[in-house]
Formats: C-alpha cells, structure tokens, sequence
C-alpha cells in the first residue's frame, strides 16, 4: 500500500458507484481518501424513468447532482475514465490525468449492443429509441410518444435476458397504454416483440393490462413472431418472420452487455458481465478491483439500482475492512422492484440474497399475486414512491 | 495484507453491527417522512422496533418486502438493529 491515506477510486456515480463512495467516505470518517470519477454533472435516475414516460413524473425529479456527495467526503472528478492501468493500479482519464487507487470499484452499467438487432445503431436510436440508459434518449422517446395519433401503432422489441431492470420494458409497455388510453386514443395498439418465452411478474402484468387497457397490448413471444428478424430505421420498419410493422413509434431495446471501460479492462468474461466473487462483490479476475451493479454477474440478483446498492454497501464494507481493518460481517443483498401498471396500480418482486457455494442465491422471494385488492396496489405505489426517496437519498445524499 | 471474511457471531445489541445491518434499511428508510407509506423508523423505541421485526418475521404483520427482509433475521440482529435504531439519527 502507498503511503498516506489508502486510495479508493470509484468509476460511475449511478446507484453502485454512488452508494459505495458514500458508504466508504462516511463509514471510514476521513481514514480513507475517496475518489468518484463520473463525467456527468447530473445524474438522471433510469429507475422511475416509466413514471416520467407515463407522465407521473417530471425529468427534474429524476434529476440529482454531486454537491451532498462532495459534502460527505468524497473527491468528485467530472470526468470520463477511459481506461485502467491494472499493473500500475491508476485510472486513465480522458485529459490524459491519472488517479491511483489501491481499490478501485467499478459501477459502469450497461452499454447497449446495438448490433444485437439486425439494422439497429446509435444512429437508428436518433429514429427508434432504446431509451433504456438514462436522458435524452428518454427525453426522445417521450417527445415521439407524444406525439402520436389515435390508431398510431407502437413496436417494442424488447430484449433477452440479462438485461437492466427485469420489469422495466413491461413497466414501460404499461405506461404507453396509459398514455394513450388518457389521451382516449382507442384505435391506437402496442405489439411487444419478445426475444424470451416469458417476462418478469407476467402474470400480474398480463391481468393488468386487460383490466386497464383490454385489447391494447398484445405481447409477441418467439413462438408468435417467429423470430425478429430485423429494423429499418429509414422506413421505419419492424420485420419478424411472419410480419412487416411499420409502426408510428418502435422502440428497440437490445442485448446488453457491461460498460466498455469494464470490458476493455479485461474484467469481464464470455457473457459480456464481470464474473466476481458472492460474497464481497471482488472481481474474480483482479483483487484489487470490485464490480457492482448491472456490469457485474450477481448469481440470481436482477441487474436494478436496489440491487446495485446492496452491492455497493457489500463491497464498501470488505473495501474498508481491506484498507483500515475494520469489521467485516457476512455479505447479505436485498432486492424490491416496483412497477407501475396503472394509476395506483403498482406489483412489486423482491427476495433476499445471500452466498451459497459462491453463488449469490434468492430466498424469501415474494410477487405480487392476481386479484389483490386496489388498497394494497394503491400502498405500493405510495411504497414505491418513498423508496424512490429513500434510494436516492442514499446515492446522492 | 491477508483479509477473510469471517462467520461473526454478534452480541445482543451490538450496535456497531446494528449499524452496518442498517444499510439494507437505509435504502427505503432514509428519507421517511411523517405521511410516508414507508415509516421513520429512525429514533424510534427500542422494544418496539424489536417487536415489529418480529411481527414481520413471523408474518404477522403484512408487507411482503418487510416480511423478506425480517425473514432471515436472526433474535441477535434484529437486538443489534433496535438498538441501533433507538439513538441513530436519519442520514443527512
């Protein structure tokens, strides 16, 4: 170890990269220099960004800065780091400065692979937004959602599994249907194209979209569409193998993979996500560095900002007892993800995780079940908001 | 330097272990208002935040995401939380 105070540096201020360098700077009351590299200057949350597509919320509350993160203790570089020297254990950042770690923990999240729908690029995302990384191509989406006409089609391809926030594309689905059915467009449909035989919490959201929205959505699974076969981005067109779309609004939400600077450092494996180890977020490949959040393999968790700050506070806790021996406990995470079908209609999932046999393992696992009551739907949206409150408080402070 | 995490069996009450349990509570906690759907439970009563967890882990009490998390709770963590809870103060 270097002399001085130990180093940690942290790339990505999101829910994983945020909790850590909060937890770390906090906890370890100054004996720990605590570095959080992030080029933007606001962060605006992917979690909640259906409500503001749903138009439950505004853009600028999702919107959260820096300044309580600083005020805790943390050094904030806006800037971007391009690469990690692994063998000098130092980040590369884009003005060609470097910052030396003794820990380093990256939260990068997910990159989109675009090439993972045939026709598909960041230009076509200009035209077809995958909105599926937070700002303006949410903002984008929204402006095209808008804008639509009574009996507009809307396309979504939604992607294969492993992909950020489970419910989020069915969430979203949910929230074009009622966008359109407040605006009374009746003549108006939403075809999901599904690469998977089944979605997260299916049946509840199946229910809920024939009692809000009967004859609005109809979801595609391979079977159906026969596969997908590709998007056109100057026609507008969707092919699959049955069907030619050429819908008002598609919306494509491809494979996924970890951020580029966790793949170009070699941290991650075959899958495209950052192997590490269940009981302390380490990644496998380097002891010195710590994955969390969508870019890392988590066994069982889903890739959501619960989840990546359960992590985070994981891996800060082992961060802190490496650097100034502090006390470890064992490494346990928690999951809820709530999603909204309806005004006051909110289904949520969760469980609890711990390591088993160096996997991180579900138990208590719990989903929103048919036919409950609007009451109990109703507490969880309310739920759902205080939890947007609590997290994000907890990230950005 | 040569780290392991080590099974750690804590004491009644500890509150150093209440706090780090605490995070896991921080994330839906933390900005609790009075007319929050998801109480302050910071400063709340010692015996009383015991019996809640317990309720919760014997489903007693409804709430699915509150019966998971009380559900692996152990008498000793659910000690070390509520005396966590009793002096700790929501996070700024």
């Amino acid at each position: 170890m270097a002399q001085g105070k130990p180093r940690v540096v942290i790339i990505g201020g999101g829910p994983g990269g945020g909790t850590a360098a909060r937890y770390i700077a906090n906890e370890s009351k100054g004996a720990i220099d605590v570095t959080l590299i992030e080029p933007l200057k606001t962060f605006t949350t992917c979690f909640f960004s259906n409500l503001y597509v749903g138009g439950f919320r505004d853009y600028k509350s999702l919107t959260h800065n820096y300044d309580k993160v600083k005020k805790g203790g943390v050094k904030v570089v806006h800037s971007l780091a391009t690469s990690i020297d692994r063998d000098k254990k130092q980040v590369v950042l884009a003005g060609g400065g470097k910052v030396p770690y003794d820990r380093l923990l990256v939260a990068p999240g997910i990159d989109i692979k675009f090439d993972s729908v045939p026709g598909y690029s960041e230009q076509a995302a200009e035209v077809m937004p995958h909105a599926w990384k937070p700002g303006a191509q949410t903002q984008l989406l929204v402006k095209k959602l808008n804008a639509l006409k009574d009996g507009d089609q809307i396309v979504m391809i939604a992607p294969p599994n492993p992909f950020r926030c489970p419910p989020g594309p069915y969430e979203r689905v949910s929230m074009f249907a009622h966008v359109l059915k407040k605006k009374g467009h009746t003549k108006s449909r939403i075809v999901i194209l599904d690469p998977k035989p089944t979605f997260s919490k299916q049946g509840v959201f199946t229910e809920g979209w024939e009692k809000h929205y009967p004859g609005m959505i109809e979801w595609q699974d391979p079977k159906i569409h026969g596969g997908i076969k590709g998007v056109d981005a100057k026609t507008g067109e969707v092919k699959t193998d049955f069907t030619n779309y050429k819908p008002a609004l598609v919306n494509v939400i491809p494979a996924q993979h970890a951020g580029k600077i966790a793949r170009d450092a070699g941290l991650t494996n075959q899958t495209g996500y950052c192997p590490i180890d269940a009981a302390s977020m380490k990644s496998t490949v380097d002891p010195n560095i710590f994955v969390v959040g969508d870019a890392s393999i988590a066994g069982e968790m889903p890739k959501s900002a619960f989840s990546a700050n359960s992590q985070a506070k994981v891996a800060a806790m082992v961060i802190r007892a490496e650097l100034t021996q502090s006390r470890a406990f064992p490494a346990r995470y928690a999951n809820t993800c709530w999603s909204l079908i309806a005004p006051d209609d909110n289904i949520k999932v969760g469980a609890s995780y711990e390591p088993v046999d160096g996997v991180i393992k579900a138990s208590n696992a719990f989903v929103s079940q048919r036919n409950e009551s609007a009451d109990l739907r109703k507490q969880n949206y309310k739920e759902s908001v205080d939890w947007y409150n609590g997290i994000s408080a907890d990230i950005f402070g | 330097m040569i780290f392991g995490l080590m099974a750690f069996s804590a004491q009644a009450g500890d509150v150093e272990y209440g706090r780090h349990l605490s995070s896991e509570c921080a994330a839906c906690h933390g900005a609790a208002k009075s007319d929050s759907a998801i109480p302050n439970i910071y400063g709340l009563g010692e015996a009383h935040l015991a019996d809640v967890l317990k309720a919760y882990r014997a489903k007693a009490l409804p709430n699915e995401a509150m019966q998971n998390i009380a559900g692996r709770l152990r008498d000793d963590d659910i000690a070390a939380l509520a005396a966590y809870f009793a002096t700790a103060k929501k996070p700024k």
